[in-house]
């Protein structure tokens, strides 16, 4: 797997560079701005980018517009947005045309490697990393809402994993569950919200977003 | 009517005498051409005139108008000891033109007159008046050291003194012009003072507008500094202290995977995140200072301003005179205006030294530093002072800054101490 790390913060990048290197991936090449990120994707051709939201000049969402133009340059480009914040509207913004090869986390899941692997492995294999923080202001509203009533708790935390772009098996793994009780709790969630049921963990992950996110 | 004849005549000779009529056109054409050249001669010497005028005489009259302003306050705050306060304008706004086009100059401009000449023979008069009765009624315990043709003080050299009975009488007249100081001074002193209570009032109608539309800017600015301010607090921890943590959790995440694989990688890794925990330590500690620097609370503004000049690169003196202390937010932000103008001066001005004087004068606080730097130093040039000029309003107070081409610079500022 090539990567292209865009991050602004020196130490961070070496850092981050640093830790996927160990862990035997190809680290095409480190950049600290907008600019050089899409030269660093025309030169190296990576599956997956890594890209921090906040870089020069403006340090608000220059990351965002990057990852944007980078993909339409090169379509199959999978892209991890690491940001110091996440925001649940931002997310909506970030997954509205589709989460296939998308990932959002906060910088600071990169520090639980095996979680931060996962989600990348995900990503760069068109699946999707939505951060739970960002799961969790979704549910918070929802449930001041009253709208996920229904659910039980232990559909409430298939649910949460789901929205985080977990397939059946790594829930499975997470609840210590069999892969079948997952998905009878999934099926039973989507019936409870009347959303139709889909096995793809991609489009799953947007159509519970969108439903949260009403 | 000599128009009129000087016509009739022309055509009289044109008509008669038409050579001799040309020839008078042209003597006079000559003439004029000559006169246009002296006047042209003049006009430049006048143009020169108000060239050096512009020059030479402009910066000095803002200087002058400053002069008045001064004079005109002392004045301002005598008046106010005695009957209803009269408020002080502040600076004089900069530039010439909007100077003169200032209520308050011009009021002060026509009451300088006024006060010069009436106010100084009034005052001469009113104190005349009680010197010549005291020197009077005292004049037969003393009148035999003088000469008979001395005469007496406010009395004149023509009455010759001769003897007790004529320095009596002399005391007679002093109670004369000790009842006439007792009935003229408090009228006197009221005529003094009627130009100054009438002209250095705030202009009528004039005072509360300006105050409102001063204190909407102010307000705004505030609420723009507070933005500015918490923009600048949120970037800075964001920048610094939150990416160090986020490294160190990178790190330790790094660190722990190599633990199995390579102990001694692992503690190389972990030396570095120990590195990134205290550079975020670091750059908590500046974001602390600069939201409100511990100093201040420990040491005063006197403390605080010693160890800025301290940590600057050029050598700075610093003479700090604040009795009693200011409010905590006023010291806050002299402390920031300080600090924000050394680095103008580290960065900019190529000076040697520079010097920051705070004085307290009644409820203003008046903050000065003044480097031998290049000059030339403006706003909008990323120098910070747009930076500091939205603090130093936001608390009501002034800003002037003086730093023409080669320097040196003098930036002054003044707050109202608030305490």
């Amino acid at each position: 797997m090539r990567i292209v790390i865009a991050e602004d913060d020196a130490l961070l990048r070496e850092g981050l560079a640093l830790l996927l290197k160990a862990e035997g991936l190809e680290v095409a090449a480190t950049v600290g701005d907008p600019a050089g990120f899409l030269a660093a994707v025309d030169e190296h051709e990576p599956d997956v980018a890594i890209v921090d939201v906040r870089m020069p000049p403006t340090h608000t969402d220059e990351g965002i517009v990057a990852a944007v133009e980078a993909r339409r340059r090169r379509p199959g480009l999978a892209v991890l947005v690491l940001s110091a914040y996440v925001e649940q509207a931002f997310a909506n913004d970030l997954f509205a045309v589709g989460a296939s090869g998308l990932g959002y986390l906060l910088k600071e899941r990169v520090g639980r490697v095996e979680e931060f692997l996962a989600a990348l492995h995900r990503v760069a294999g068109g699946g999707t990393a939505v951060d739970p923080e960002v799961i969790g202001q979704l549910l918070a509203r929802n449930r001041t809402q009253d709208t996920l009533g229904g659910l039980s708790p232990r559909e409430l935390e298939v649910l949460a994993l789901m929205a985080e772009g977990l397939g059946n098996t790594a829930i499975a793994e997470r609840l210590v569950v069999t892969e079948g009780a997952v998905h009878k709790h999934i099926r039973n969630i989507f019936a409870k919200l009347g959303l139709a049921p889909d096995d793809r963990a991609d489009r799953r992950v947007t159509a519970v977003l969108r439903y949260l996110g009403r | 009517m000599a128009c009129g004849c000087r016509l009739v005549w022309h055509i009289v000779t044109a008509v008669r005498r038409p050579t001799a009529w040309v020839r008078g056109q042209v003597r006079a054409a000559v003439v004029a051409v000559g006169r246009l050249a002296t006047g042209l001669a003049t006009s430049a010497v006048a143009l020169g005139t108000l060239l050096l005028a512009i020059v030479v005489v402009l910066p000095a009259a803002h200087l002058a108008l400053r002069a008045v302003r001064s004079a005109a306050d002392r004045e301002r705050a005598r008046l106010s000891r005695w009957g209803p306060r009269l408020p002080g304008p502040g600076p004089v706004p900069a530039g010439l033109r909007a100077a003169l086009s200032d209520p308050f100059v011009r009021r002060e401009l026509a009451w300088l007159p006024f006060h010069a000449l009436g106010g100084f023979l009034i005052g001469v008069l009113g104190l005349t008046l009680p010197l010549y009765a005291a020197e009077d009624l005292t004049f037969p315990l003393y009148y035999r050291l003088l000469r008979p043709e001395d005469g007496a003080p406010g009395v004149g050299w023509w009455w010759r003194i001769e003897g007790l009975h004529d320095a009596l009488l002399v005391a007679l007249t002093g109670l004369g012009w000790l009842v006439l100081a007792v009935a003229a001074g408090p009228l006197l002193s009221r005529i003094q003072a009627a130009p100054g209570r009438r002209l250095l009032s705030p202009p009528p109608g004039s005072d509360l507008s300006l105050r409102v539309a001063e204190l909407t800017a102010t307000r705004a600015a505030a609420l723009d500094a507070h933005a500015v301010e918490l923009r600048r607090i949120e970037r800075s921890l964001h920048d610094g202290a939150q990416n160090r943590l986020v490294a160190v959790t990178v790190l330790l995440g790094a660190a722990r995977r190599a633990l199995g694989r390579d102990p001694a990688r692992a503690d190389e890794i972990l030396g570095q995140a120990q590195d990134a925990a205290e550079l975020a330590l670091g750059e908590l500690r500046t974001v602390v200072r600069g939201i409100l620097p511990p100093v201040l609370d420990d040491h005063g503004l006197a403390g605080a301003l010693d160890g800025l000049a301290a940590g600057c690169a050029v050598p700075c003196r610093v003479e700090v005179d604040v009795a009693p202390r200011c409010a905590a937010s006023v010291e806050a932000t002299t402390y920031f205006v300080v600090a924000e103008a050394l680095t103008n001066v580290v960065k900019h001005s190529g000076a040697t030294e520079v010097a920051v004087t705070v004085r307290r004068y009644g409820d203003r606080l008046r903050v000065a530093v003044e480097d031998d730097g290049r000059g030339g130093a403006e706003e909008g040039l990323g120098s910070g002072l747009a930076g500091i000029r939205r603090r130093v309003e936001a608390y009501d107070g002034r800003l002037t800054l003086a730093s023409p081409p080669g320097g040196p610079t003098r930036m002054r500022v003044e707050l109202p101490c608030g305490s």
